[in-house]
């Protein structure tokens, strides 16, 4: 862990190299809706330099805190930086700082008391976590057993909000329907942390860490799958580096492994005669590397025609849902899902898919709010309906 | 002031101290000792219209009240083209974008669009590319660059070689006059140079080109595209000397394939800077490197490539595999990978022909030893007999001292740059000094002339282009205060040894 003069220490070195070129600007989603320099990556690195490297401390306002704030943490303005600055490392050092400094945003403070309390982002007791079970007749999902060859990390967003409820459903279908000896942490499952570390706030993060670690050891399994994005790029890239070890089981996320049972042919799928288009979620694609494996299964089922969007892969652009930004400015985060909306309808898709629940989730809202006829799903959605129909 | 703007622009208005703080600057770092000793860059307010008539409103508010009025793109020029030097107004161009159906021209068969001022060159390129075409060419900023920005500036940059400036690939413009008209222009071979309303203000074609934004404002230019090429080679040679470099370069110029479409110079010490950041490692030490790329009909390409592996051989260098090139090019917006390892970097960008190059490196290679300073040069081919160079050195910008005295050499390599017929690129306000080694005498007056008929009250941009705007800045008072700090400069290096930049 590192202390707050080292991590100041870093910012400063890191602002440094910025030479405000500004090749962040124009692909920002908050940049672009909010269209005032102050929102451009570039600005708030400026002024990270004014702050950390030049000591200016009167800089640090609640206007900067907001504008820090007001960020997906998508890294798009990492993979266009010219001077090949990490960016997204630095908004999650300059959110840790504004912590420190008691200028986090109130509803981050409240989500950290939340998870502290329930385990989980929701007001729910985490108990409540197996209630989307409760709608699947012909599966049986068993919690914490031991000696399974797979652990499905559910994440908080499909175990709480009845609006994701038909992922993890699908993903447990799929599952059944191959064979696969899984098996779920129940009310052991605690939030991974992500929404904890967005705001800047890791060290809260080290005891979720450790007992979702604990307890997916203690279960034996060869193999852990989740179906949230952010979820999947905790437990891959924050985990190891926050426990100081490797975790000594596979973690893939739910698209991973489900292409691997169809190209071993321990699951096949059914027909789809509709027009689909994909949307990379940040955490699962660019910071984590994911791309082909959600395509892979799309190009799986008969019938369907995959279209792609113009931005898309490393390029894609992101929901708006990331980063907490619902939490700090919902009209915002919801402009950027509306963008991103129309350029999937653009494409004559009838089904925009994610690989992500909060992707899907705020996704669906703008396309409902838009009036679009589009049908947002989860990939593992639409491959249970292929089997389904 | 707020109130109405607000009128005109609604909530894209503001006159909010933060807001306003990021357009007082540019990519460059500038003591505020000298900016506030020579500007007042911190506008009243900022607005960000979306149509021309909008921009119309503005300009006739802002002449109401005298007030300055500075245009800006994506502001990641350096010689603060886009700041305004009496505060003012800002007209903040971003939030116009778009571009129109592609265009067939009966006639020439070329292919052209209708594209808007606050667009950045790669979203139109991504844009075109999406229906089959291409931008011709590209400012090396493309991804922050708008495309009244570039227009508006010096407008040489990738693809130039075989499409020319930029001002060559426009077919017209729209846009506002000093006196709040809205017009639109035709190129003069095209047609009559003065349309539709611009006869009142005199605003002519050529008064919107490279001018900075100081004799109108453009809105929208009709700019030439090209078929998406069949095929693209990137290599990436490399050669033991800036003679063999320069030979090269002159040799890619004069033999005019016609799928040559960019040549990148990069020196070793470029390389090197590169190399300890973690990138480039392709690249052997110590060579010179020269990345040439080609588009377009897939014979042409591959016989331009035969001969270029020829001359690559006759001259003693080596091209390295294909995939190095290639990655090359896709890090083409990407220089500023070199500020990990130098960061706080002060920079002379020239015009230089491709003849000299390679005495324009051997003397600045000295220049450099003799003054104890790391220069660090890329270069692109803009013309089959000019090269667009950019030579940048270690600073630091967290001493005062140290910066103020290294902005010294910045003259020194615009002198060594002009002695082999080089020019300072853009001129913007930094630059203003350097007229008289950029225009001639009669150039200037002309320019002089069409800045009095197209903005008589000096209402646009004022302080760029034109004269130096106070006595520091003229060019005998400049170039002997240049001199006299440059002779601080050895001590305070030698003091400062081993300090942060070295």
């Amino acid at each position: 862990m590192k202390t707050i003069e080292e991590l100041r220490e870093k910012i400063a070195k890191t602002s440094y190299i910025c030479g405000s070129c500004g090749s962040c600007r124009s692909v920002c989603p908050v940049y672009r809706e909010i269209g005032w320099e102050s929102s451009a990556p570039r600005r708030k690195i400026a002024l990270a330099k004014e702050v950390f490297l030049k000591k200016k401390e009167k800089q640090a306002t609640d206007q900067y805190a907001q504008r820090l704030q007001e960020c997906t943490l998508c890294g798009k303005c990492a993979e266009i930086c010219a001077a090949g600055i990490k960016t997204r490392e630095l908004w999650l050092n300059l959110r840790e700082d504004l912590r420190a400094r008691g200028m986090e945003h109130q509803n981050l403070t409240q989500m950290a008391l939340q998870v502290k309390t329930t385990h989980n982002i929701s007001t729910f007791p985490n108990e409540n976590r197996l209630d989307w079970v409760d709608d699947l007749d012909e599966v049986e999902v068993e919690v914490s057993k031991v000696g399974s060859e797979v652990a499905y990390f559910v994440g908080c967003v499909s175990s709480f909000y009845p609006m994701s409820a038909g992922i993890s459903q699908s993903i447990v279908s799929l599952l059944d329907r191959a064979n696969v000896h899984y098996t779920v942490l129940g009310s052991e499952e605690w939030c991974c942390g992500f929404p904890l570390l967005a705001s800047g706030n890791s060290e809260q993060v080290l005891e979720l860490a450790q007992h979702n670690v604990a307890k997916v050891r203690a279960l034996g399994v060869k193999t852990l799958i989740t179906g949230c994005a952010s979820c999947y790029h905790t437990w891959t890239h924050e985990y190891p580096t926050i426990l100081g070890e490797d975790l000594g089981f596979e973690v893939l996320h739910a698209t991973q492994y489900l292409a691997g049972l169809i190209r071993t042919k321990q699951l096949e799928l059914g027909n789809i005669d509709e027009t689909v288009t994909y949307h990379d979620p940040c955490d699962l694609g660019r910071n984590s590397g994911i791309y082909d494996e959600p395509r892979e299964l799309l190009q799986a089922m008969e019938g369907l025609n995959f279209v792609e969007m113009p931005h898309r892969r490393e390029m894609a652009d992101c929901c708006g849902g990331g980063g907490n930004l619902a939490a700090v400015d919902k009209e915002l985060s919801q402009a950027i899902a509306v963008q991103r909306v129309r350029e999937a309808a653009a494409t004559g898709a009838t089904i925009l898919t994610s690989a992500c629940q909060q992707c899907v989730q705020t996704l669906q809202m703008a396309a409902r709010q838009e009036k679009l006829p589009l049908e947002v799903l989860d990939v593992t959605e639409l491959l249970w309906r292929s089997l389904e129909e | 002031m707020e109130q109405a703007l607000q009128k005109i622009c609604g909530s894209r208005a503001t006159t909010d101290p933060f807001e306003l703080a990021p357009y007082a600057h540019d990519v460059a770092y500038v003591p505020a000792i000298l900016v506030n000793l020579l500007t007042n860059p911190l506008p009243k307010a900022v607005v960000q219209p979306i149509s021309a008539e909008e921009i119309s409103s503005l300009i006739k508010w802002a002449k109401q009240g005298k007030i300055p009025v500075t245009v800006r793109g994506g502001g990641s020029t350096a010689y603060f083209n886009c700041i305004p030097m009496k505060s003012g107004l800002v007209i903040d161009t971003n939030r116009l974008q778009g571009f129109s159906e592609i265009e067939l021209d009966q006639g020439s068969q070329k292919k052209m669009v209708w594209v808007k001022a606050g667009m950045t060159w790669k979203d139109l390129d991504d844009g075109l590319r999406q229906q089959g075409c291409a931008v011709c060419s590209s400012p090396s900023s493309a991804p922050s660059a708008t495309i009244g920005g570039w227009v508006s500036m010096g407008g040489l940059g990738i693809g130039s070689v075989p499409y020319g400036p930029i001002h060559d690939q426009i077919m017209a413009l729209r846009g506002v006059t000093a006196t709040g008209e809205i017009v639109e222009l035709s190129r003069p071979d095209k047609g009559p140079a003065r349309n539709n309303g611009s006869e009142q203000s005199g605003l002519q074609f050529n008064d919107l080109m490279g001018t900075e934004g100081t004799r109108g404002i453009i809105t929208e230019i009709k700019l030439l595209v090209r078929d998406v090429p069949e095929k693209e080679e990137h290599l990436l040679a490399v050669f033991n000397n800036e003679t063999d470099t320069g030979a090269m370069m002159s040799w890619l110029g004069g033999e005019h394939f016609t799928s040559l479409y960019n040549v990148h110079f990069s020196s070793p010490e470029f390389i090197m800077s590169l190399q300890k950041a973690g990138y480039a490692h392709e690249i052997p030490p110590g060579k010179y490197s020269l990345e040439i790329d080609l588009e377009g009909k897939r014979d042409e390409v591959d016989q331009a490539v035969a001969h270029i592996r020829k001359q690559v051989k006759v001259l003693g260098g080596t091209l390295l595999p294909d995939e190095v090139g290639a990655e090359e090019w896709a890090d083409r917006f990407k220089s500023l990978r070199l500020e990990q390892t130098l960061p706080s970097l002060l920079a002379a960008e020239m015009t230089l022909p491709v003849s000299n190059f390679a005495a324009f490196y051997e003397r600045l290679s000295k220049l450099g030893q003799k003054t104890n300073t790391l220069c660090v040069t890329y270069a692109h081919l803009v013309s089959p007999d000019m090269a667009l160079v950019m030579v940048l050195y270690p600073s630091d910008e967290l001493n005062l001292i140290r910066y103020i005295v290294d902005l010294s050499f910045t003259s020194n390599l615009y002198k060594l740059g002009h002695s082999l017929g080089g020019k300072p690129y853009v001129i913007g306000f930094w630059n203003t000094p350097y007229l008289g080694k950029i225009y001639d005498k009669g150039e200037r007056e002309r320019r002089r002339q069409r800045k009095q008929a197209a903005d008589p009250h000096a209402m646009l941009n004022p302080g760029k282009g034109y004269n130096p705007p106070n006595i520091i800045l003229n060019s005998h008072v400049f170039g002997l205060a240049m001199i006299m700090i440059g002779l601080f400069r050895p001590m305070v290096l030698k003091i400062l040894k081993g300090g942060q930049g070295q």
